[in-house]
């Protein structure tokens, strides 16, 4: 699960993606209409979950401990009778609501003060940049950790904690955008005619961020969805009984030589999410950047 | 290359100012503090007092700051809030052990990992599609499996259904053999993660030099291939990968935690996990900066390993 997309050598490599023309390249392009055929029917199965003929995820029924996959339990149930599929299910709105917050969060910020620090340089670059290095000092996963020991566990808290480890990142790789476009011949162009800076940041070097921050958006949402799955497996992320795919997976640990699907299940399905979204970021990248085509 | 070093150093410097203050003023944030938050409701008034005087937490915060950092050069962490060991103690048992992991899961991850990446990188740029595409289609697979997701499922299928290595049992650097192989099962576990990582960043630049020209002129002086692919095309792809093997190793550290967690291994990962639920705040406090300083020295060291290599790169 190792994941990274903001070495500065790589960002200048982004910048040569045009700006993003529409969806239209998700029909297109092949890595994205896969991502898509993986996507779709989870999201689907998810959103219209209370009416499918499960169980509720919370529901549970003593006379069918621990039984094996079958058509009415289609990931078997857990030592309490409860229905592994319907917990996955609810596991996976909780981590699809982690991915995207989070996702969203980290590009808001990152936009916000990446462009700040690379636009205006000098002692705002320094201040923000020194916080951000001091922030890049912990492996993120040690972040998310030692932050959710002081906020506390639960879903508001997880995403403040995932997101604020993934915030220094995108200021960084903003940073790196913004300052390779700033000596750009059509900035200097817009100099000459009076823009103004905000006319600039906004008009002419925000705008063509936007691209290479979506692939690194699409990744920082499948890098989300794992360490939110890795907290609640060690106990401080989600707690139960408030499925999450990690604690779900912890539940079945114990049971491991008993009841084998309840920890494999639901690691199958974080895989495909994480995969489909590597996917997508890549059909984004390929649709964007015609050189990144084989 | 000595200013560089120097100058490196002197930012290394900076940034473990940072983080160890970073630390100190974010715990002091929590709310009511460490005492209470510690205490729970079992202790009140009186009491709660005594355990603030004890640790320290009436004093002006700044007092508190200027002696956190003397204790911390002098390398005196003090003793664990809920069972009084010496955390100084607790480390030097704790830290062989996770840089026993860590140290074996990066030597068999560079041992396979770039060959197996340089092979994949030859294969695509002779046009073997279907191998190249098994080999780098596994590897991203393996790379986005959830590490305790692999943990589990390596340990229901070599420990618990084969039987090949222990799940649990005690941990003692005094036996060696016995020692590695507890410890084999989360090795591979965490080097299958990076082994995946490494491949394909070694595919991507291996492929990319292979068709400079000057691999041409070594093929057309007559070279083997085995002899352009490792000492010409290799070593001219080495920049990415050092650079990777660098960050790839907060991830190692990310994985540590988890498989010393699943696999009840004494080291830094476990006495990190049991501090937090036992909102040991000193405990969690050391452990934190000690991981931050491992990691932000490995980055350090990744960056001199950098210049040597590309004498081109500017600080």
């Amino acid at each position: 699960m190792a994941i990274t997309f903001t070495t500065p050598a790589r960002a200048s490599f982004l910048l040569r993606m045009p700006k993003l023309p529409g969806m239209r390249f998700l029909a297109g392009n092949k890595k994205a209409r896969l991502a898509l055929i993986i996507l779709v029917p989870i999201l689907l199965l998810t959103a219209f979950a209370s009416y499918l003929p499960l169980q509720g995820p919370l529901q549970t029924n003593l006379r069918a401990m621990m039984q094996e996959p079958s058509f009415y339990h289609p990931f078997g149930t857990d030592r309490m009778g409860r229905d592994v599929l319907a917990r996955t299910l609810a596991g996976v709105q909780v981590s699809l609501l982690v991915g995207f917050s989070v996702a969203t969060i980290a590009l808001v910020f990152g936009i916000v003060l990446g462009t700040i620090a690379g636009f205006f340089g000098r002692t705002v670059d320094r201040a923000i940049m020194s916080i951000v290095d001091i922030f890049l000092a912990f492996p993120s996963l040690l972040l998310a950790i030692g932050l959710v020991s002081i906020v506390g566990t639960g879903l508001i808290p997880v995403i403040l904690a995932i997101a604020l480890a993934d915030v220094p990142r995108f200021i960084r790789l903003q940073r790196s955008l913004v300052l390779s476009l700033r000596s750009r011949a059509y900035i200097d162009a817009a100099r000459t005619v009076k823009a103004s800076q905000w006319w600039l940041m906004s008009r002419h070097i925000v705008p063509n961020t936007i691209a290479p921050l979506l692939v690194a958006g699409s990744i920082a949402a499948a890098n989300a969805i794992l360490v939110e799955a890795s907290l609640s497996f060690l106990g401080l992320g989600i707690m139960p009984p408030s499925p999450s795919l990690g604690n779900i997976i912890r539940d079945g640990q114990l049971y491991l030589q008993q009841a084998w699907w309840i920890s494999t299940m639901p690691g199958v399905v974080i895989l495909a999410i994480a995969l489909s979204l590597h996917f997508l970021s890549d059909g984004i990248r390929e649709a964007l950047d015609p050189r990144a085509r084989k | 290359m000595l200013t560089y070093s120097f100058n490196r150093l002197l930012q290394l410097v900076v940034t473990t100012l940072g983080v160890v203050t970073l630390v100190f003023f974010t715990l002091r944030l929590i709310p009511g503090d460490a005492a209470s938050a510690m205490a729970g409701e079992t202790l009140s008034g009186e009491a709660l007092d005594r355990l603030r005087d004890q640790m320290g937490l009436n004093k002006p915060i700044l007092i508190q700051y200027f002696e956190y950092l003397r204790n911390l050069v002098s390398l005196n962490f003090g003793d664990t809030i809920t069972t009084g060991l010496s955390i100084g103690d607790l480390l030097l048992t704790a830290i062989p052990i996770t840089l026993a992991i860590a140290v074996a899961t990066i030597v068999l991850t560079i041992i396979i990992s770039i060959p197996l990446g340089t092979l994949a990188a030859y294969l695509a740029h002779k046009g073997h599609k279907t191998l190249d595409n098994l080999i780098t289609g596994t590897a991203m697979l393996v790379d986005l499996m959830p590490s305790f997701w692999t943990a589990l499922v390596f340990l229901l299928l070599f420990s618990l259904t084969l039987g090949l290595f222990p799940a649990s049992g005690t941990v003692s650097l005094d036996e060696p053999v016995a020692f590695l192989h507890r410890i084999a099962l989360p090795v591979l576990v965490l080097s299958v993660t990076q082994i995946a990582t490494m491949a394909r960043i070694t595919r991507t630049a291996v492929l990319e030099v292979l068709s400079e020209d000057y691999i041409r002129t070594a093929r057309s002086m007559g070279w083997s291939e085995l002899r352009v692919l490792f000492r010409h095309a290799l070593k001219n792809a080495a920049l990415p990968i050092v650079t990777v093997v660098g960050l790839s190793f907060g991830s190692l550290l990310n994985g540590t935690i988890i498989v010393e967690f699943i696999f009840t291994i004494p080291g830094l990962g476990s006495l990190l996990v049991n501090g937090i639920n036992s909102r040991d705040y000193q405990l969690v406090q050391t452990l934190i900066v000690f991981y931050a300083l491992f990691f932000v020295s490995v980055n350090f060291f990744t960056d001199l390993v950098y210049k040597r290599l590309d004498p081109r790169v500017q600080f």
